[in-house]
């Protein structure tokens, strides 16, 4: 088929939610059209062994290529020549975009979290946010599955609302170095657990994806697929089915609604040609990235009515969140001159810092309502630009520094839950078009001083660590209002069309079907009722595996 | 070739002219030449990496700008901040200097910034050289040339008026080093043994890296888990 037939299904995007719809649809034998606004890509291109002295600038990131020289994103990033935003006075929101096929996932650090109990009755727990839709029961099966499917590695723990995977579902977690032996060494003493990680990076060979060969950075694209990403599972294997078109280089600007009510199709700008083009389907499958479905529903102008589509509860734009992000690091003397050996290891987390004040939280001595995790970085990594940083002098001392200090310094980065406000939201900017056309969003952001709470007890409790553990901070964190990320700049993103239990203050149900539009499905990040602190793309794929086959059961049913 | 050669002698002849009046004037005032001014420069119009790279043919697209004398002082200057020391090479023998040209000639807003640090910075050091030894830096001797460098190097001790030009070494000292350890023989210098795939788990630690942090750990009191 060619993207100008009629298919079962239209898939906007092909990240993780896209490539999931993707390949469940296909898989149960619906044909597919999947519309990418980026280029065809494959992490063959992606030179594996490549360093940074085979690079320009030894691979430092550039205005052109932010995340460095060898990371996935192509035509991609905060800066995009011709495809603007905006963002309401005094806001400040960095919107990260992703133009290729397999969307972030190429180049995603492959931290895999489920959410917990709490995460998904935070109103329920605390009064504050949303409820989603879903409790963590109905979710668990989903998640095993996702993560069979994906490939995750780590152990099962049994914390507090950090759930066990199903038995056998796990790959085998790969060994700490020693660094984070040293922290787990400190945490034990004084209660803050350091556990192994979870991430979407195989262990153990699954299909055609081989195991880590334990070297190559992650962020550019993993060519024997044992970092996940869509490109070399999901996508590929939608493929096999022959139910799968793709059409890249193809801008969704709106969905189109029938005479009745339902949505036939999109619209799309074709890259190459510059044309319109129209897309037919039984269902439209909207997973373009929060921002970008956002304003999709905006742009489908539905006749009698000016908020968009799929908006009569109002909430589309709203609840906009991202991850809380802030850090310190510290010199640990005790780490200095080290036995060398090669650490490189799956190229990211091995432990890590899952949230663990839960208690002080409910009996009220913690004065933030939310936690957070820790991800940690340390090693003898590949020396990059700043292996010279914080030193002082020159000649043979300097060498000396250099070789005594390396390996011996570790960072440690929050990762929080934001709480929805009504002061973080986009819009649509009608004075503004990019390059195709569409008109563009804007974006009002702000913490809120939960947030800001958050940041002092991350700061407070690094600092005991850290003490405990005979380090120095390299220095002392910034007041948390200056400390904490910018809105988006952790490329966590969700919330902008959630998902809830009433049509009144939501827009889709509990899989992802709009309120408003029987056969328009929206599978990304925008659906999240709330943004727990673990990181989304996992609950992203293991929600549009579960809408996915709601869609599937629809499509055979005839009800769509 | 022939071209680009008159270019460059043009460029050193006016840089010549213009440091001697510098010299000449600062000198009058005697007090070395740490009054000197470090004019800003216009940022490089030239091709950058592009969003789209192509890794199978990468390229350094932008044109150096770096003249002959700047990357002879620059050479003088990496060797001084890290000497080789037994089978270590030196910076200046593993491709430092013509890195540094790479960086500032880059046409990005913060290497624009190190340029205007790096090329004012050199020439401040020749201009002092001048002014303190009668003869530019690279033909001071050793100990007049770590003379300067004492001056500038060292965060609690930079000497009162020189903070440019301490500014303009620490940055010298970040990108030689960055430079170095980034090459093969960084590499084995400060001990990273990565960049080499291996099959089956993870090796971990090697013995002697676990029994080691072992002690460490016992050794603060604190409980060690094996990995």
């Amino acid at each position: 088929m060619t993207p100008d037939d009629p298919h079962d299904a239209v898939v906007v995007g092909s990240g993780a939610g896209g490539a999931m719809a993707a390949w469940m649809l296909t898989k149960a034998g619906a044909s597919v059209l999947m519309l990418e606004a980026g280029r065809d890509y494959s992490p063959d291109e992606s030179p594996m062994l490549n360093m940074a002295m085979d690079a320009p600038l030894r691979g430092v990131g550039t205005p052109d290529k932010e995340f460095g020289y060898y990371d996935a994103t192509v035509d991609g990033g905060w800066n995009m020549p011709g495809e603007p935003y905006t963002m309401a006075e005094g806001s400040e929101f960095m919107w990260w975009r992703s133009r290729m096929l397999g969307g972030r996932t190429n180049h995603w650090a492959r931290n895999s979290f489920r959410m917990g109990p709490y995460d998904f009755k935070p109103k329920t727990r605390d009064g504050l946010g949303y409820d989603w839709p879903v409790s963590y029961e109905d979710m668990a099966p989903w998640y095993d599955r996702t993560e069979k499917l994906v490939g995750v590695y780590g152990s099962n723990e049994g914390l507090e609302n950090h759930p066990n995977s199903g038995p056998g579902v796990l790959q085998p977690p790969p060994k700490f170095r020693v660094w984070e032996t040293f922290l787990k060494a400190g945490g034990d003493a004084i209660n803050i657990p350091v556990v192994a990680a979870r991430r979407a990076v195989l262990t153990k060979k699954i299909d055609e994806r081989s195991p880590c060969y334990w070297a190559s950075g992650c962020g550019r694209g993993c060519s024997i697929g044992a970092a996940f990403q869509t490109t070399t599972s999901l996508i590929p294997w939608a493929k096999k089915t022959g139910k799968l078109t793709i059409a890249t280089g193809a801008m969704v600007r709106n969905v189109v609604l029938d005479a009745s009510g339902k949505a036939s199709g999109v619209i799309y700008i074709d890259k190459a040609t510059g044309l319109e083009k129209q897309a037919k389907g039984r269902v439209v499958v909207l997973a373009a990235s929060t921002g970008e479905t956002a304003r999709i529903l905006f742009n489908s102008h539905v006749t009698g009515r000016s908020e968009g589509l799929a908006n009569s509860s109002g909430q589309v734009g709203r609840n906009l969140m991202d991850t809380v992000g802030s850090s310190v690091s510290a010199y640990f003397p005790q780490l200095e001159g080290r036995p060398r050996y090669n650490e490189d290891g799956a190229m990211g987390l091995h432990a890590y810092i899952p949230f663990w004040d839960y208690k002080r939280i409910a009996s009220g001595e913690v004065d933030t309502p939310r936690g957070y995790h820790v991800e940690i970085g340390g090693a003898f990594g590949d020396p990059g630009m700043g292996v010279g940083g914080g030193l002082d002098g020159y000649g043979a001392s300097l060498r000396s520094d250099v070789k005594r200090r390396y390996g011996s310094r570790i960072g440690f980065t929050q990762r929080g839950e934001m709480i929805p406000n009504a002061n973080s939201f986009c819009s649509i900017d009608t004075n503004t078009q990019d390059r195709f056309g569409i008109p563009v969003l804007k974006f009002n952001f702000a913490w809120s001083d939960h947030e800001l709470k958050q940041v002092k007890h991350f700061q407070n409790s690094m600092k005991e660590l850290i003490d405990k553990l005979g380090g120095t901070l390299v220095s002392e964190p910034d007041e948390p209002a200056k400390a904490i990320s910018k809105g988006g700049e952790i490329i966590h993103e969700v919330g902008t069309a959630r998902m809830g239990a009433d049509a009144k203050d939501s827009v889709t149900n509990q899989f992802g079907k709009t309120w408003d539009v029987d056969n328009l499905y929206i599978t990304d990040g925008s659906v999240f009722a709330s943004k727990a602190h673990k990181n989304p793309t996992i609950t992203i794929m293991a929600l549009a595996m579960r809408s996915s086959d709601n869609i599937a059961t629809r499509l055979r049913t005839g009800e769509l | 070739m022939t071209k680009d050669l008159i270019t460059i002698d043009r460029r050193v002849t006016l840089k010549w002219l213009m440091g001697t009046l510098a010299v000449g004037q600062l000198a009058a005032c005697g007090d070395g030449a740490k009054g000197i001014s470090w004019p800003e420069m216009k940022a490089i119009e030239a091709a950058g990496i592009g969003k789209d790279p192509d890794f199978s043919n990468i390229t350094v697209p932008w044109p150096l700008t770096m003249t002959a004398a700047e990357l002879e002082i620059t050479a003088e200057l990496v060797d001084l901040i890290l000497p080789g020391e037994g089978d270590i090479p030196s910076p200046s023998a593993v491709g430092v200097p013509a890195f540094i040209n790479e960086w500032v000639s880059a046409p990005y807003p913060d290497q624009h910034k190190d340029r205007v640090l790096i090329i004012n910075g050199l020439k401040w050091l020749d201009d002092e050289s001048k002014i303190r030894n009668g003869v530019p830096f690279i033909r001071a001797e050793a100990a007049a040339q770590t003379a300067i460098l004492d001056d500038i190097a060292f965060k609690d001790k930079v000497k009162e008026g020189l903070d440019k030009p301490a500014e303009f070494f620490g940055r010298m000292r970040s990108l030689t080093l960055g430079a170095f350890y980034t090459t093969r023989e960084g590499w084995a210098d400060i001990g990273y043994m990565g960049n080499t795939p291996g099959t089956g788990d993870y090796a971990g630690p090697t013995p002697e890296a676990a029994a080691h942090i072992k002690g460490v750990i016992e050794a603060m009191g604190l409980k060690y888990t094996p990995a």
